[in-house]
């Protein structure tokens, strides 16, 4: 449509205004890309396919990995209990238990048995070498990423170095942003030896179902030990470790809805700007036969392509700052990353779309319906 | 071909207890392939007159009947199309869109119609030319002198073929050698293509160009000698 290339050539008529327009909406829609990404993250982190059927037993009144400490022999005795497929002790090692940007999780356990119960697939370097090197891990694709690692780069963390033996993706998001090893080598390697002891158990179950049941007769089992335990879903369990994040990604949507706010202000002044420039100019066109729908379609066109395009940049640039800073926000040993995926795209255009058009629903309306010949005497 | 007339015309617009009525009961008769000159004071209601013409705006009393169309009569709706068809009005200033060429200026008033990407070439074209600016096709109103920028008005007026033009004070901020030029122009769309023409004028000399000339003050209207006779 020839009026589409008109609004184009319009808003080149003032650069500067169309520029910094869609400079302003781009920062907006940025901020607000950010926010819902990381929504989307975090829902990606607890849609793990295997969390329906796994338990997490962890020691009872305790939040924080670096506080949880259960017997290793534990293991025989969950085992045992009916409806428990498989159970893998798991020694967590974290830098951070609060909600932190930078957060380094090393998982230790059996290596053949966490290979068998975690849904991992080795992308680059040797599963058997990991299995077999009593310093080797495997490393999470999106840690890799995050800290720019390699396979046969060492990795050291406090007094804690390993080899980087290969590196994995899961189907359990959450994992990727770890690094495995033997569960030997990280009991020794903190500050106090801590052989025989570990974190948490993880618990394969048969039947998704009887999660409740199941994890009841585990802590049945440990309730007059020594060390008690507290079992429950995975879900429930990521739930409670990214409850402060959850809380705080609520109050940011507030700032998301914000910025829309300020792209349809932006929106909405330079195309009332733009249209009060040129009342005359319309009422040529309608002298000229055109009709009140192709006026408010030149102006709401140009409010549709101040918003989107606006929104455009800006999630480009929220893409940008997503895949080269490989940002993640870890809570409780929880990370949790920045997901732009084509849904979230989706939804920025008719948020976009919507802001744009309820921008320029004014300005069209009242350019539309102003009479012809007042509209010529307009100066 | 196509012919006007004003029967019992009246516009007034009031403003709080003040009421103007610069047409009062005014009936005209305009006959196909007139050029016709209307002549008055400044707000005496020409431009007024020229819109109603023009079909952008509507009497308070009255018929308007162009070219066997009582405007009144027909629904808004159609008023756009009609007028697309019907009418070329230029206006004092050339009112042309700084974004666009003098090529799609004149362009503009064919986006209406459908036709083809060739068909709108050869009618821009053949409108340029007639207004002697077809080398200048590609420039932007403002590389445009005030009276090449009229004559491509002039040049969009008519790319549609309307039978009927309307000039309102045309050569009101041209030099008189432009003046000359849009002049001349309208006369020979007059003589050789057969438009009707409605001009206003404040100029004796543009004037001097219609086949009729009429003056209106006071909200009526007075006949002048038809140009030319004693
Ligand atoms: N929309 C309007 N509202 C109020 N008054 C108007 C309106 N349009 C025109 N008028 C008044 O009606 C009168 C006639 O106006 P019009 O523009 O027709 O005069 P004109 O003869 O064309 O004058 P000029 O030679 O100065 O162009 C003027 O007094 C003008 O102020
Ligand atoms: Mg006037």
């Amino acid at each position: 449509m020839k009026l589409a290339r008109l609004i184009a050539k319009n808003l080149k008529r003032r650069p500067m205004r169309t520029l910094l327009t869609l400079l302003g909406v781009a920062s907006a829609m940025l901020l607000f890309v950010l926010v819902e990404s990381l929504s989307a993250g975090l829902d990606r982190a607890m849609g793990g396919t295997e969390a329906a059927r796994t338990l997490v037993v962890y020691r009872q009144n305790r939040y924080c990995p670096q506080t949880s400490f259960l017997p290793e022999s534990y293991v025989e005795r969950i085992r045992k209990i009916p409806g428990v497929v498989s159970a893998l002790p798991v020694k967590v090692f974290l830098n951070n238990c609060r909600a932190s940007l930078d957060l380094v999780t090393f998982q230790g356990a059996p290596a053949e048995e966490l290979l068998r119960a975690r849904p991992v697939q080795v992308l680059e370097g040797d599963a058997a070498r990991f299995v077999r090197d009593a310093d080797a891990a495997l490393v999470g694709r999106a840690f890799a990423a995050r800290k720019g690692l390699r396979v046969g780069d060492s990795f050291r963390f406090g007094n804690i170095t390993v080899k980087v033996a290969g590196i994995f993706s899961s189907a359990e998001p959450v994992e990727e942003d770890v690094v495995m090893t033997h569960l030997e080598f990280l009991q020794r390697a903190g500050p106090v030896n801590r052989l025989g002891t570990v974190t948490q158990f993880e618990v394969k179950i048969d039947d998704a179902a009887r999660a409740k049941e199941i994890a009841a007769a585990i802590d049945d089992q440990f309730r007059t030990a020594q060390e008690p335990t507290d079992t429950r879903a995975k879900l429930a369990f990521l739930e409670s470790a990214t409850r402060d994040l959850r809380e705080i990604l609520g109050f940011a949507r507030w700032l998301g809805i914000g910025c829309v706010a300020v792209v349809l202000a932006l929106v909405a002044n330079t195309v009332l700007m733009s249209s009060q420039e040129r009342v005359r100019e319309f009422g040529v066109f309608r002298t000229l036969g055109f009709r009140e729908q192709h006026i408010a379609f030149l102006v709401l066109g140009e409010a549709l392509i101040l918003a989107l395009g606006g929104s455009a940049l800006g999630l480009g640039a929220a893409q940008l700052i997503v895949e080269t800073s490989h940002v993640s926000i870890g809570s409780e040993g929880v990370s949790v990353g920045f997901r732009i995926v084509p849904a979230l795209a989706l939804r920025v255009a008719l948020v976009a779309g919507a802001a744009g058009a309820l921008a320029g629903l004014y300005p069209a309306l009242r350019s539309a319906s102003r009479p012809v010949v007042a509209a010529l005497r307009e100066a | 071909m196509i012919s006007i007339a004003l029967d019992g015309v009246t516009k007034r617009y009031t403003k709080g207890e003040h009421v103007l009525t610069p047409l009062e009961n005014v009936s005209l008769e305009i006959a196909s392939g007139d050029f016709f000159v209307l002549l008055g004071p400044s707000g005496s209601g020409k431009t007024t007159l020229l819109n109603l013409l023009a079909a952008i705006d509507r009497p308070d009393a009255g018929r308007v009947i162009v070219g066997g169309t009582d405007l009144a009569k027909l629904p808004s709706g159609r008023l756009a199309s009609w007028r697309s068809e019907h009418v070329g009005y230029v206006f004092q200033q050339a009112n042309l869109v700084p974004v666009l060429t003098a090529y799609e200026n004149v362009e503009l008033p064919l986006w209406l119609f459908p036709m083809s990407r060739a068909e709108r070439h050869r009618r821009v074209s053949l409108a340029l030319e007639a207004v002697g600016l077809l080398e200048r096709a590609a420039h932007l109103p403002r590389q445009l002198s005030g009276g090449q920028e009229q004559r491509v008005a002039i040049a969009r007026a008519i790319v549609a073929d309307p039978p009927l033009i309307v000039a309102d004070e045309p050569t009101g901020n041209l030099d008189h050698e432009s003046a000359d030029g849009v002049l001349t122009l309208l006369s020979r769309l007059n003589v050789e293509r057969g438009k009707t023409i409605v001009m206003v004028t404040h100029d004796p000399r543009a004037a001097a160009r219609g086949t009729r000339r009429m003056q209106l003050d006071k909200g009526q209207l007075l006949d002048l000698q038809p140009a030319g006779t004693p």
